[in-house]
């Protein structure tokens, strides 16, 4: 008889979150183990008695989730169990805190898609603002998108902390490879002249981008906004659009709502996770790998 | 409908083992249920709550486990669960803090079998130095190897105190007669090492305890039995599936073998599984620790 599907899932915070629950369990694993208040210096032992307590057959059906709130903590704590393990005692560790790189994947990828499907283009060389860049979601969507060659802004409402949240992206997830920028919120105006895109991920139910500045966005081509509960993040945008021209908008930009976005990320989410059950060797996921599902994803769904 | 296993599991600590969830979902419970910062003082009600939800049948498919890092405390837990019992509502409760009993007793049953075996010998009248000996699987193993009739001590690496102390509140509880002593330096550990029989590490992971040049002082030992699985190894010399194999670093102690961790950790599981499974087979409720863990090891090793 096969061994139990058992995903351990390690938290930095007092709960997990009930949306990685219910994807986990929905995507074959059996047994949803809670770990909170987990701690960078417990996760080395931790690991060592996921891997220890099975034979390499049976952690085949067992697997390590990494949530939490803090993008670099939980890269860190994916980094740490993978070099914890003593192959053939190894498992697979997917990171995704507070689901933003789920989220952050399924987003750039569509306003990739709508990049190319609407104005015949793609990420590279593009200007592209992130408003409440400073959260999870924003943070990584900065990094998928300058990794894919566009000029990224992080846009906060104090610059300063713009700056490092920028900084930090750059150092910590881009290789010294990419160049993320920030600017202050007061500085929105300016930047419309030259936006081509902008990704809203700011806090539920706050309107980041007005109907003044679209309209006055003379290059704008696509906007997104994760933000599902109204008032929405982007004016006029609504959490079903998915690439209807915004209204208002001079230069012809499409909307991306919360809930195609959603639909995304909850596809990249699940398989990833039925990822880490069929595949035979121990898989390390991260906000690339879910990048790379999502654009899959988009890809056949067509 | 028959009743699903649950197995409640109560942790003093912020989270349950990885460890114990895969043996008890490998073991057929259905449910697993983590309460994590159990407290002494809830243990009571907790067992309560437990036994009177179900029916006298359904108990018998319900089961307590106690985890944590404090064998003393996982002790309490489980008599205070057992003190809570209203037969017929009763469950088995097995102990196993950090895995540290159903551990210490398969590292003192393999190395019993190979004193047994190649020495013709039982632990009656050995002199046994346990290496990390202050750490829940380093207490556990001198408590089982002092009650099998061993001369044992446990040694700490800073403190002869700390060592003293435990030796002694662990000899209170369960009647053993363990010493307590200091091992820093090398020099420490060759005069410790001189008239050992049988020397168990269960230091931390990944740290050597005794390298090859402490090791050639040893004029009568053994058998050495090492649990940790983390490079480099706690005895140098001693491989991960070692069991009964030479250690020809003890170059002074003709006949040493040596027990790896992944041959202790082979029967640790096979005794925390046959454990697990008699709390939902067995005909009426248990109450399991590291003696019940120590004689089933010695049952699979038909000693």
């Amino acid at each position: 008889m096969s061994k139990p599907f058992i995903l351990h899932m390690l938290t930095t915070a007092k709960n997990l979150s009930p949306f990685d629950v219910n994807m986990a369990v929905d995507a074959g694993w059996l047994s949803a183990t809670p770990y909170t208040n987990v701690e960078a210096s417990e996760v080395q032992g931790l690991i060592q008695d996921v891997i220890f307590s099975r034979s390499p057959k049976g952690l085949k059906n067992t697997g390590i989730f990494v949530g939490g709130r803090d993008t670099k903590q939980a890269m860190d704590m994916l980094k740490t169990a993978k070099n914890s393990m003593l192959p053939p005692f190894e498992v697979s560790v997917f990171s995704d805190p507070s689901g933003a790189f789920t989220t952050a994947a399924g987003m750039v990828a569509i306003a990739e898609d709508a990049l190319k499907t609407k104005f015949d283009t793609d990420l590279k060389g593009k200007n592209i603002i992130v408003l409440g860049g400073t959260g999870p979601v924003g943070q990584v969507a900065a990094v998928l998108a300058a990794k894919a060659g566009a000029n990224v802004r992080i846009i906060g409402r104090q610059l300063e902390k713009a700056q490092r949240t920028a900084d930090m992206c750059n150092e910590e997830f881009g290789d010294g490879k990419i160049n993320i920028t920030a600017g202050g919120d007061a500085d929105k105006e300016e930047y419309m002249k030259t936006t081509d895109v902008v990704f809203s991920t700011g806090a539920a139910g706050i309107e980041l981008l007005s109907a003044e500045l679209i309209a006055s966005a003379p290059q704008l081509k696509v906007a997104t906004d994760v933000n599902a509960v109204p008032p929405a993040g982007v004016a006029g945008l609504d959490a079903f659009d998915n690439g209807k021209a915004i209204a208002g908008s001079n230069s012809g930009a499409v909307g991306i709502g919360a809930l195609a976005i959603g639909n995304v990320k909850y596809q990249v989410q699940s398989s990833l996770l039925k990822r880490m059950i069929t595949e035979d060797k121990p898989l390390y996921l991260h906000f690339e790998h879910a990048f790379e599902a999502a654009r899959e994803y988009i890809n056949s769904s067509k | 409908m028959a009743k699903k296993s649950i197995l409640h599991m109560f942790d003093p600590t912020p989270n349950n083992s990885p460890f114990d969830i895969n043996m008890a979902l490998d073991c057929n419970f259905d449910v697993l249920m983590p309460y994590a910062n159990v407290k002494l003082e809830g243990m009571h009600r907790l067992t309560q709550d437990t036994i009177f939800s179900r029916s006298p049948a359904g108990v018998k498919q319900t089961g307590i486990f106690i985890g944590g890092r404090d064998i003393a405390l996982a002790i309490d837990m489980l008599n205070t669960a057992k003190q809570a019992m209203v037969p017929p509502f009763e469950v088995s409760v097995f102990a196993d803090p950090s895995g540290a009993f159903t551990t210490a007793a398969a590292l003192v049953a393999c190395v019993e079998k190979e004193l047994k075996d190649k020495h013709n010998k039982t632990l009656k009248g050995c002199k046994a130095l346990v290496f990390g000996g202050t750490g829940p699987v380093g207490i556990s193993t001198g408590v089982i190897a002092s009650l099998a009739g061993a001369d044992t001590v446990l040694i700490d690496h800073l403190s002869a105190g700390t060592a003293n102390d435990i030796a002694k509140e662990y000899n209170r509880r369960f009647g053993s007669t363990l010493s307590g002593t200091a091992a820093t330096f090398d020099k420490d550990k060759i005069e410790l090492i001189k008239e050992a029989d049988i020397i168990f590490c269960t230091a931390k992971a990944g740290v050597q305890i005794l390298n090859e040049v402490v090791l050639s002082h040893a004029q009568q030992l053994k058998v050495v039995g090492d649990v940790n699985a983390v490079p480099p190894a706690g005895i140098e010399g001693v491989q991960l599936n070692d069991l009964g194999d030479p250690l020809t670093q003890a170059i002074n102690s003709e006949g040493a073998v040596s027990v790896g961790a992944l041959a202790v950790g082979n029967v640790k599981y096979k005794v925390q599984h046959a454990l697990l499974d008699s709390m939902l087979t067995g005909d009426k409720p248990s109450y399991i620790d590291f003696r019940n863990a120590y004689a089933k090891a010695k049952e699979l090793l038909d000693l």
